[in-house]
């Protein structure tokens, strides 16, 4: 059986007097390949931000490979091997994609928490997202989709265990995110990374990952085999009912 | 027990002012994110107006208050129109914002204190004022520092009740909540934002006017200022006016008995040491929700 | 141009520069002396806040606190030994007061590094008054003027060394991540709260550097003249002028203003401050992108280039 990559046990995340992720527990095995999804404002976005450091919950534990990591400010955790990427990708606009994704290399890549060789450096990364021949083009300069690429080259970068994806595949062509599937699968299966994937794009998520997780007003929900989540009854009402709002 | 009144009653004046100024940055700051440095120096204008007009023209200072708001407001909107809008509408971020009105600001500190210096030379100046003393329960002050804090209190006061209860106050409130929710429901940023600026500047105005009343004044008298009614919006949570209001005061208040126990010479050191403290326990602030 | 290129050409140009106290007259040897001291702290104030877009008005309370450094200590030690004493000084009350509020927002962060030139000096003249009973001080045994010359000469070129091999490495690179996306650059793994610091303190090493070097040249030191807020002024104004990225841009934009400062500001105090501070609001609010002055001046040569290879990759199969 696999190792605990990762751990999140009843985190909550209050903002003022709102809620934005309640008591939420998720556990993920070495290797797996996990999608979260849920309608807007269920806090998937938010939870991404406790497991990565960059907001401390108001109350629970954050265990990143057996080290208790809560509290801790997102470099620890970038230490410890978790990488994210944002959900409208932040490059540093004014590098080069190849300066772009040398950034996490220098930094929490340095402690090589994943020591794959397509890993070893930035050309190998550019070369595995097929970003190769953009790599002295400012980031800027890169059209949107290339960019959510980048986007994932600098989480590589730092040589993590976990990569955390938000919402890479939204606004792409059916076609773009079949293709950016396929590229999750492979950051898995040959990079040898866990992978959680926060995803609008329901579908290619559910016939990509292993299990989903599905989050609803801050609250965890389902978390089950993709089948098996799609005919959920709470799951059914808590997209249905989120429309008729709408 | 006269003595610490006096003590308190002191911090509460210099407290009111500072409340009032404090005010005034935290409308400019929460709504629009312009950080206006130059703050300050309109204190010190409204200071030198009221001067003026009470050597000058032999104005009660009391009834030239609110000519010198008036006059500030208006010297506002110029400024917002001259110096700040074309920030607000040209920059991609608010983070730039932030540094690009704080840049330009510092430019107009420098213009303003100079222009200042350049009119009426760097003496100090005053004028007495209503400095017969007073004494209330066994405390002596002098009356113009009575009605400072009346006056501040009034103001800062009046306009609480105006971002409550009226229209417009509401609308800025919910400005500084959500912008984009407020613009969908109609709010004219176009309007609101000058009007806004302008008034946060007669507050500096009316500050500095009741300065004038019970201390000397000088060009460079309003720059301490402006980092104090920072001080004093980061300790009632930014946004919130009644924070600060009372943070102004208990900032005030603060710094009298610290001042007594140590020296006048160190009020800067205190300020920054409370705030200092005070963000380590409360990072949000002491009033913020 | 390499580092090692830079580096080179700043070392053969202050070699140059050292035969000064020989070549020129005494007027021209001052303004070269104000020169060389703005270079340097504009420099390695760029070297920071350029980078990491925190804007520190601090540059007058650190130069202050390296000019009593010499005040206090020129009796008893030699000036070798005061100029980088006031250098570490600063650097020591910059890591303090950055471990304090570095964290904030930089609009914050700016406003109370302004406050920090009134907090010091009070606490200067509360402790002159206090126990040693005085409120200026007069500096007897001071060096002459090509030593003087020769310190701040190698203290700017210090500065521009400095500012150049930090650029070149992954401690500068750390800067600009935090100047381009803190929060990004912390889940990529940098610390910034000790980066920030420490790029602080180092910069503020050299304009405390600064101030011990100059303060020999007024006889009397005493808060008020020492204390001004005009220096960090003009350091900002240089930097947005030059920009902040670079080092040729502050080094030109130095003598230009130093020139201006030493020919008009005798004569029209008031008038120039005010000139100096209209062009400030200017300067920030029309030029292309405001704080273009800021942004790298590589940006405009990397724009130009990634908008032809944009049009190649836009006509390729991909994309």
């Amino acid at each position: 059986m696999a190792d605990l990559a990762l751990a999140a046990r009843g985190v909550t995340v209050r903002f003022g007097g709102l809620v934005a992720v309640d008591d939420v527990e998720l556990e993920v095995r070495s290797g797996e390949l996990v999608g979260v999804i849920g309608p807007n404002g269920a806090g998937k976005t938010t939870l991404f931000h406790a497991l990565s450091g960059v907001l401390e919950p108001s109350s629970g534990r954050l265990i990143i490979g057996g080290a208790d990591l809560t509290g801790k400010p997102p470099h620890v955790f970038a230490a410890h091997g978790v990488a994210r990427t944002f959900q409208t990708p932040r490059v540093f606009r004014d590098m080069t994609a190849e300066q772009n994704v040398r950034f996490g290399l220098e930094f929490a890549g340095r402690r090589r928490a994943n020591g794959h060789d397509a890993l070893g450096s930035a050309a190998s990364i550019l070369e595995f997202l097929g970003l190769a021949d953009s790599a002295e083009i400012p980031a800027g300069g890169l059209t949107p989709a290339r960019q959510r690429l980048l986007e994932i080259g600098m989480a590589l970068g730092a040589r993590p265990r976990i990569l955390l994806l938000d919402e890479v595949a939204a606004g792409l062509t059916e076609a773009e995110v079949d293709a950016t599937a396929q590229l999750i699968r492979r950051v898995r299966d040959e990079l040898g990374l866990t992978v959680i994937w926060i995803e609008h794009a329901v579908r290619a998520l559910m016939d990509c990952v292993e299990r989903v997780a599905v989050l609803h007003q801050g609250r965890k929900i389902a978390d089950d085999l993709p089948q098996l989540v799609a005919r959920d009854p709470a799951v059914v009402e808590a997209y249905l009912g989120v429309e008729e709002a709408a | 027990m006269g003595f610490w009144l006096e003590l308190v009653a002191s911090g509460l004046i210099t407290g009111g002012i500072y409340a009032v100024v404090a005010i005034g940055l935290n409308l400019q700051y929460g709504l629009m994110r312009i950080m206006n440095i130059s703050h300050g120096e309109f204190l010190m204008l409204g200071a030198y107006f009221t001067w003026l007009a009470h050597t000058v023209l032999k104005v009660n200072p009391l009834v030239f208050l609110p000519v010198v708001a008036v006059a500030l407001f208006l010297i506002g909107l110029g400024v917002y129109r001259l110096c700040f809008r074309r920030i607000s509408r040209t920059s991609p971020s608010v983070e730039i914002i932030e540094a690009r009105s704080l840049l330009v600001s510092f430019g107009l500190m420098f213009l303003v204190q100079n222009a200042a210096y350049l009119a009426w030379g760097a003496d100090l100046r005053g004028y007495s004022f209503l400095d017969e003393p007073v004494e209330i329960a066994g405390a002596r002050f002098t009356a113009n520092r009575l009605v400072v804090l009346g006056f501040a209190v009034a103001a800062s006061l009046a306009l609480l009740a105006v971002l409550r209860f009226t229209l417009v106050g509401k609308a800025v409130r919910a400005m500084m909540q959500s912008p984009t929710g407020a613009q969908l429901v109609g709010i004219d940023t176009a309007v609101l934002h000058p009007t806004v600026f302008g008034v946060g500047l007669a507050l500096a105005g009316v500050a500095g006017a009741l300065l004038s009343m019970v201390y000397e004044i000088s060009p460079a008298m309003g720059e301490p200022y402006t980092v104090t009614a920072l001080i004093v919006i980061t300790l009632g949570g930014l946004g919130s006016t009644l924070g600060a209001l009372l943070g102004g005061f208990l900032l005030g208040v603060v710094e009298a008995f610290g001042m007594h126990f140590t020296s006048p010479s160190l009020k800067m050191l205190l300020s920054y040491g409370v705030f200092i403290l005070v963000l380590l326990a409360r990072p949000k602030g002491l009033f913020a929700r | 141009m390499t580092l090692r290129n830079a580096v080179v050409m700043t070392l053969a140009a202050g070699i140059v520069l050292a035969a000064a106290p020989w070549a020129l007259s005494a007027f021209a040897l001052s303004l070269l002396l104000t020169c060389l001291m703005y270079a340097g702290l504009t420099v390695s104030w760029a070297m920071f806040s350029g980078a990491t877009n925190y804007l520190s008005l601090a540059t007058a309370a650190f130069f202050g606190i390296g000019a009593y450094v010499t005040a206090w200590g020129l009796a008893t030690l030699p000036y070798a030994v005061v100029v980088p004493l006031g250098g570490l000084a600063a650097a020591a009350f910059a890591a303090l007061i950055g471990a304090a509020i570095l964290h904030l927002r930089g609009a914050y962060f700016a406003v109370l590094t302004f406050g920090l030139g009134e907090l010091v000096r009070h606490a200067i003249t509360y402790s002159e008054k206090s126990y040693a009973h005085t409120v200026g001080r007069v500096l007897t045994d001071v060096p002459e003027a090509p030593t003087v010359y020769l310190t701040v000469l190698f203290l700017a070129a210090a500065a521009i060394v400095t500012c150049l091999a930090v650029r070149a490495s992954r401690f500068g690179l750390a800067l600009a991540g935090i100047g381009a996306d803190e929060e990004r650059a912390q889940t990529l793994g940098v610390n910034t709260r000790r980066t920030k610091i420490a790029g602080f303190a180092l910069s503020a090493f050299f304009a405390g550097a600064l101030g011990a070097a100059m303060a020999v040249r007024w006889t009397y030191i005493e808060p008020n003249s020492v204390f001004n807020p005009f220096i960090g002024f003009q350091t900002v104004l240089i930097a947005m002028v030059g920009g902040a990225h670079t080092v040729i841009g502050p080094l030109a934009s130095s003598i230009v203003f130093s020139l201006l400062t030493e020919f008009l500001r005798l004569q029209f105090p008031y008038l120039f401050l005010i000139l100096l501070g209209l062009l400030l609001i200017v300067l920030v609010l029309y030029l292309p992108g405001g704080i273009a002055s800021l942004w790298p001046i590589a940006r405009a040569r990397i724009g130009a280039l990634g908008a032809r290879l944009a049009k190649l990759e836009s006509g390729g199969a991909r994309g």
